[in-house]
């Protein structure tokens, strides 16, 4: 965009110079004797000694030259050169791996060295691709040579990595989870289309409906998550003990009949909110001229009304949803089960890397939807994707 | 709508908040009736003044570290000097968005141990966002006929902040600042679980002790909580006009 | 007044205004006209410095415009733009008084000089000074952007098609209210348009622009006898420059004194352009029309033959 201007990047060079210091400066990575206890910390001088370290810098520098005189040519150059680097990340841990740990039961941790350098580097990465006006699917793709290469070293150097401790300790309970955890945002989400369309719908008939149940759904997105779970605990244990069926079903206090009631509830305001401002806002003129040309009121709102609607409703899903993967890991807390049953349980225990085990996950769920329904948003708007 | 009456709904929802927290014990017979089987039905491990005010605590403390900076940085960003970084910015405030609360919550407990100082910062990040991304919204939506007018008359760059920007983008603000202390209000409950003493307690010993009496005063309380401190915000006098 | 000295203004590679040279004189009103992307704007924002020029220099009163820190610059100039740029979250009367605000004048004085402005600008103060912008029509938002721009009593105002937004009439009462108050005030004015109409209706000198350079200057009437090229002529409408130049003309210029015929019965007042005279003419089909002051006494007449500028008549 203002790739015209010549002094140097100054973004660019800030992210460098501050992930350089977060390198050679915080402890890349930590070794712990078992899970338990805390681990020691080692530095990159700490691991292959101070000439080694300022080897390590020179990568940096040359980022830093990029950055500095940032013609089209060396922003490329930067580009690779960081995908270079994030793909060196798993590398460095195996590395460590094969130099530091000597007994069995010792274990590898993530330093904060890394996360800081693994998140500077993708804000780069953001930088160079919105500077490189790169499409958004290049982006992505930027990011298979790292999972390759973290792949690679799990399979062969890193099994003393805690995080993959964690995992192969529960890989079968691990799957269940992220399944239990789909299930339930699935279920949630389509209950809530389902009924947010038809809430919508009634809303543009009713205005009496419209602020009541604007009204309503704000309020019940004021209360806080785990309060509605547990608000939810009582009602719903009484209606177990009383009613059989109910019971029969599986419906209790604790499990997924609260979760889901909850889910659906915090779903519906983002949904209804979506389809109703979409439904609204398609320009009069073009509902003026589809009924002016003799199209019946169903024909002009199944083939205008609605197309043109979609791509915000199909936001509102994706807000629905990515908000609805967070909320179900609250509740992991009412028994529901999913992702958050690690993060609870490592909280618990003070097993820092079962609560990775869960958090991250989720986070990638969360990143991984957001991208793939905003694409689709994309290609739905009338005239394309950008 | 007059000056008095419009303070009668948050008001209302503070007293209610205040009398729950305050004679939570004299409502025993109630949660008695909840919770026949355990032999005690009022969350007695610290009292509900005090999880509240840490709570309140807790929350307030990052929410003015997260408007300060938040406010600052979206500034600064929109500065001539800071224009360079507006892209990454923006961008990061957005994605930043489809963080769950929960997982930036978690992920703050490895980095910095359990207690108070992490759920701080964790609700710190957390609340940067929506008022990162409301400021940058507010400021860059400011019609540039106004901007250019401003500039035109000789204000300076300090005083087209402060008389023009600011008050033209604080509805936009405000509306951040809302969303970030509602969510973190929620967030910080879930703190309990981090070894943070607060509202979120009741619930949590609640659920592991299976005495739904507990989850109720403590999912009561940060209800009343959340909803006295929304309808607060939505009085305020910025946040509804225009 | 305003000098420019061979000014360029570059946008990295894209030449937005070549090397241009023009002198405004003092209580001058300078229209720049011509098609959108010709640097009208761009030409009028160096001034202000609103836009820094790359090369040449500018000078207001022979001093560099560069010697001035920029807002000192800009509170002596009065701008104003087609958007209004109205602060939305004041008043009216606050508005007006942003400039002497920002010079600190005494309270006092700004209250009075908004007061005084708001009348010259026939804006009534018990009905508009409480007001905030969206609740003004276009016209109403725009005198108040004059006002504001001339609020601190500048010699320049600078203004960047002030009226384009508006509707045709408004458009031209607008004009007429700014050629009155010019009569009255003498400001040295920068206009910036793409309205032919308006650029000849107001100008005192005519700035013609075409891909960042000035193609043509000079008075209104000598621009429309003699363009300078076929882009002139074309933007000066073709044919319709003959309308366009009566439009400039006013009857008493073809008069001749009352002769000894009869008075025609059709009449036109003497300051009525010849434009005027002509329509009058077609409607009424009549070759003769009697020209009256301003007390509707006849002090002369118009023959089409005159009007239409051969020499000899009869």
């Amino acid at each position: 965009m203002r790739l015209e201007k010549s002094g140097p990047n100054v973004v660019l060079l800030s992210l460098t110079l501050v992930a350089l210091a977060a390198w050679l400066g915080l402890d890349t990575v930590s070794v712990a004797a078992n899970r338990i206890v805390p681990g020691t910390g080692y530095r990159v001088d700490e691991v292959i000694g101070a000439g080694g370290a300022l080897a390590t810098a020179l990568p940096w520098l040359a980022l830093a030259g990029f950055a500095w005189r940032p013609a089209r040519r060396h922003l490329l150059l930067a580009l690779v050169l960081v995908v270079l680097m994030l793909s060196a990340l798993p590398a460095w841990l195996a590395l460590s791996a094969v130099t530091l740990v000597d007994a069995p039961q010792a274990r590898l941790g993530i330093g904060a060295g890394i996360w800081g350098v693994l998140f500077l580097l993708l804000l780069a990465l953001i930088e160079l691709r919105t500077r490189l006006v790169l499409s958004r699917l290049l982006g992505w793709a930027l990011l298979l040579p790292p999972l390759a290469s973290a792949a690679l070293c799990l399979a062969r150097w890193l099994e003393p990595l805690a995080l993959w401790q964690e995992y192969r300790g529960r890989s079968g309970q691990f799957l269940g989870a992220v399944g239990e955890h789909l299930l339930l945002v699935g279920v949630a989400v389509g209950a809530s289309l389902v009924l947010g369309v038809g809430l919508a719908l009634a809303m543009r008939r009713w205005p009496g409906v419209q602020k009541a149940g604007f009204g309503m759904l704000n309020f019940l997105q004021t209360i806080p998550s785990i309060a509605l779970f547990g608000l939810l605990l009582a009602p719903l244990a009484w209606l177990s003990a009383n009613v059989d069926w109910l019971s029969a079903l599986g419906v209790s206090g604790i499990g997924w009949a609260p979760a889901l009631l909850a889910l659906v509830g915090y779903s519906l305001l983002p949904m209804v909110r979506n389809t109703f401002v979409a439904l609204e806002a398609v320009n009069p003129g073009v509902i003026d001229a589809a009924r002016g040309m003799g199209m019946s009121r169903g024909q002009v709102f199944r083939q205008v009304r609605l197309p043109l609607a979609l791509p915000v409703i199909l936001e509102g899903i994706r807000i629905t949803t990515v908000q609805a993967i967070g909320l179900t890991a609250v509740a992991a807390l009412i028994g529901a089960g999913g992702l958050g049953t690690f993060i609870f349980q490592g909280l618990g225990q003070a097993a820092m890397d079962l609560v990775l085990l869960g958090a991250l996950p989720i986070l990638l769920l969360a990143l991984l939807v957001d991208a793939l329904l905003g694409a689709l948003t994309d290609i739905l708007r009338p005239g394309g994707a950008e | 709508m007059s000056k008095g009456r419009r303070w009668v709904v948050p008001l209302g929802w503070l007293a209610l908040l205040l009398v729950a927290t305050f004679g939570m014990g004299q409502l025993e017979g109630v949660f008695r009736w909840i919770e026949a089987d355990s032999r005690q039905v009022i969350y007695a491990r610290a009292d509900f003044v005090t999880l509240l005010g840490r709570h309140l605590l807790v929350v307030s403390v990052a929410a003015v570290l997260a408007i300060l900076l938040g406010v600052g940085a979206a500034i600064a960003a929109t500065r001539d000097w800071g224009r360079d970084f507006l892209p990454l910015v923006s961008q990061l405030a957005s994605i930043g968005q489809t963080f769950p609360p929960v997982a930036v919550l978690a992920l703050a407990v490895p980095v910095l141990g359990f207690g108070t100082l992490p759920i701080i910062v964790a609700l710190l990040l957390y609340g940067l966002l929506p008022i990162v991304r409301n400021t940058l919204a507010g400021l860059e939506g400011i019609d540039p006929g106004v901007m250019e007018a401003a500039r035109g008359m000789g204000m300076s760059g300090g005083q087209i902040l402060r008389q023009v920007e600011l008050p033209l983008a604080a509805p936009v603000i405000l509306a951040g600042i809302r969303t970030s202390v509602t969510i973190n209000i929620a967030t910080a409950a879930i703190g309990a679980t981090v070894g943070a003493s607060n509202l979120g307690d009741p619930i949590i010993s609640g659920i592991v002790n299976g005495n739904t009496a507990y989850v109720v005063q403590g999912a009561l309380l940060i209800g009343l909580l959340a909803v006295s401190v929304d309808s607060l915000f939505s009085r305020l006098p910025l946040a509804g006009s225009r | 007044m305003i000098d420019l000295i061979h000014v360029t203004k570059r946008f990295g590679d894209a030449v937005a205004v070549d090397d241009i040279s023009l002198s405004v004189a003092r209580g001058e009103l300078c229209v720049l006209v011509g098609t959108s992307g010709c640097g009208k704007s761009t030409t009028l924002r160096m001034i202000n410095r609103l836009i820094e020029h790359s090369e040449g220099e500018i000078h207001i009163d022979d001093q560099q415009i560069r010697a001035f820190r920029e807002e000192t610059l800009r509170r002596r100039m009065g701008y104003a733009i087609q958007s209004t740029g109205l602060f939305p979250h004041w008043t009216v009367a606050r508005n007006i008084g942003l400039v002497p605000r920002l010079l600190k004048w005494p309270k006092a004085k700004v209250q009075a000089r908004v007061e005084e402005l708001m009348a010259l600008l026939g804006l009534a103060m018990e009905a508009f000074a409480g007001k905030y912008p969206h609740q003004l029509s276009g016209g109403q938002a725009q005198r108040v952007g004059v006002a504001r721009a001339l609020a601190a009593d500048p010699d320049i105002l600078l203004m960047d098609e002030p009226f384009g937004a508006l509707d045709p009439i408004t458009r031209q009462s607008l004009q007429d209210e700014l050629r009155e108050l010019q009569s009255r005030l003498h400001k040295t004015i920068v206009f910036v348009t793409h309205d032919m109409d308006e650029a000849l209706r107001l100008a005192d000198h005519l700035v013609v622009m075409h891909q960042g350079r000035i193609v043509q200057q000079g008075r209104p009437l000598a621009l429309l006898r003699e363009p300078a090229d076929g882009f002139v002529e074309s933007l000066l409408g073709g044919e319709d420059r003959g309308l366009k130049e009566a439009a400039l003309l006013p009857v008493s210029q073809r008069m001749l004194p009352l002769g000894p015929r009869l008075l025609a019965r059709e009449r036109i007042g003497q300051h009525a352009s010849l434009r005027e005279a002509l329509s009058v003419m077609l409607w009424r089909h009549a070759e003769r029309l009697t020209v009256v002051d301003d007390d509707d006494l006849p002090v002369g007449e118009l023959s089409l033959r005159r009007l239409v500028g051969v020499r000899s008549d009869e």
